[in-house]
């Protein structure tokens, strides 16, 4: 049976013998259905992609083909004036690997508090609060770790979502190389430039402030 | 009703709407304008809906069931207009005090506006509007994948700008008996919510098991020519054109999967209810129909340039007389 173009929620798309559920579809009576309306899309996956954590496990025999419905895309012209908490971005949620920007909101002893506003490459339409644990600033000498040394409120972070949390926070990590501060300012206010693993310079009064330094490409 | 201190109330007794000065000289007059079903008892109502009406929310919709021209002279329309605004916002996440939850809740709002119907409605939630939202809590909650949205929480609000009447507003005059105790405008109000709500849903491309509308059905007894007519039963009543309704249901039905997730009866249907259940399923499929068409035009304007495959075609149809059905 031919696929549909559009697919509309609670539409049948084939067997699940036939195709894999991807993302926007679900399986009932053991058939797939669109769950969201939008473009139906087929895509031959490789025995070895890692691309959707969430697929179910298939034989090594030839993988089904993946259906997916698309959501649409952000619109470029739209993202300059809105943003999040003013009805632009996607409703997308945190999940679990996904990697995040955020920006710290506030430092205790033992944890930085963190408002995620980007997951992946998705503008999200509201923030969320996520929460960096002193012992996952980094992966060496954890017990070392000092969050005001890691972080200063309003520092641009990149991390890992480790897991979903409590009922308030997300729990981020941000022990790899790439992940730590990707844009901060200084004591002065001023932007600053990373120096090594740990620093970052103020171009105009020469300081160097200690930060979790995320990995310039 | 709780005392509002914050707004300028009304006259707690209510207004009452001018008296014309012909309907109480000629006798005749006033049962003149009572209104009559004109179409067939199983041709619905003219539906317009479109979705995305609010740029603030992730999903929205409007539905309006409007009136059908009629010829009376009168100044005070024979019946009412349906209205209902629909705004989703989420999913987004859980309030600080929510405990932890590992799917989506759920909170549905139903507000008539105050002018929404001919007596005056209060700023603060009746009872009546608190019902509608369980109801339409119960027909939403059946079609939404939920797991999927792990601690976030959605908000489907819905305002009724203009609600169906529970009877012809003459009856209060006439003293008749149709407008006792009614409440059958709540139905076609609910079938309305639930219609509208699934649009904004699909607006805001939340996973969903099917699409989900509402439909209404009645049993109703006209009075021709002074004697009482046969039991009947109709698809989409409107209770303004009916002198007695007996009874009426509405459901929220889901057709690609042949299932219900809320039903509301009222009334005393006689011997079989099923029939009456079957024909406000076939009431809501008919609905769906129009549902359908509205998701399809606004996904088709969403994607829009985005695809190679709907670049010329995929125009919203702007131009085009909008989706009108009959039943």
């Amino acid at each position: 049976m031919a696929l549909p173009s559009i697919a509309l929620p609670g539409q049948f798309l084939g067997s699940a013998s036939q195709y894999a559920p991807g993302p926007g579809t679900h399986i009932h009576d053991s058939n797939v259905y669109a769950s969201i309306a939008g473009p139906v899309i087929t895509s031959k996956r490789h025995v070895d992609s890692q691309s959707q954590p969430s697929k179910p496990k298939t034989k090594p025999t030839p993988p089904l083909p993946l259906l997916t419905i698309q959501r649409p895309t952000q619109n470029e012209s739209v993202l300059g004036i809105l943003g999040t908490g003013n009805g632009g971005g996607s409703n997308i949620l945190p999940e679990v690997e996904s990697v995040v920007l955020a920006r710290v909101t506030r430092l205790g002893q033992r944890f930085a508090t963190l408002e995620i506003l980007v997951v992946g490459d998705t503008v999200c339409r509201e923030g969320f609060q996520g929460l960096v644990r002193r012992e996952d600033v980094r992966a060496t000498e954890k017990d070392r770790v000092k969050i005001e040394e890691a972080f200063r409120v309003g520092d641009l972070v990149r991390g890992q979502v480790i897991s979903l949390g409590d009922q308030s926070n997300y729990y981020l990590s941000t022990a790899q190389n790439e992940f730590g501060v990707v844009m901060a300012t200084s004591e002065a206010g001023n932007q600053m430039y990373p120096i090594s693993w740990k620093e970052f310079r103020d171009p105009k009064t020469g300081l160097t402030e200690t930060r979790k330094v995320a990995k310039p490409f | 009703m709780i005392d509002d201190r914050r707004r300028i109330n009304p006259p707690s007794g209510g207004t009452s709407a001018p008296v014309f000065a012909r309907t109480v000289k000629e006798p005749e007059y006033l049962p003149s304008l009572r209104p009559t079903r004109e179409r067939g008892p199983n041709d619905l109502r003219k539906i317009f809906l479109q979705t995305g009406i609010v740029p603030s929310a992730s999903g929205s919709a409007y539905l309006e069931i409007p009136i059908t021209q009629s010829k009376t002279t009168s100044l005070i329309p024979p019946r009412s207009s349906l209205k209902i605004a629909c705004a989703v916002h989420g999913p987004k996440p859980l309030p600080r005090s929510a405990p932890f939850s590992p799917h989506l809740l759920l909170t549905t709002t139903v507000k008539f506006a105050p002018f929404a119907t001919r007596n005056r409605r209060g700023y603060i939630r009746d009872s009546a509007e608190r019902d509608l939202g369980v109801h339409l809590e119960t027909a939403l909650r059946g079609v939404l994948i939920g797991e999927r949205w792990p601690k976030s929480g959605v908000e489907v609000i819905v305002t009724i700008i203009e609600g169906d009447e529970d009877a012809w507003w003459g009856d209060s005059f006439e003293g008749g008996r149709g407008g006792a105790g009614g409440g059958w405008g709540l139905l076609n109000v609910l079938a309305g919510c639930i219609t509208v709500a699934s649009a904004a849903i699909a607006d805001a491309e939340i996973d969903c098991v099917d699409m989900v509308s509402g439909g209404v059905a009645a049993v109703v007894q006209d009075q021709e020519n002074g004697k009482e007519a046969s039991r009947l039963v109709v698809m989409d009543p409107c209770p303004s054109e009916h002198r007695d309704i007996l009874a009426a249901c509405v459901v929220g039905y889901l057709p690609s999967r042949d299932e219900i997730t809320e039903l509301w009866f009222k009334g005393d249907a006689g011997a079989p209810p099923e029939e009456l259940i079957e024909k406000a399923t076939h009431a809501a499929a008919a609905s769906m129909s129009v549902l359908r068409e509205v998701v399809l035009e606004a996904v088709q304007a969403k994607f829009q340039g985005q695809l190679p495959e709907f670049k010329g075609k995929s125009k919203r149809k702007n131009d085009q007389p909008d989706v009108e059905m009959t039943g």
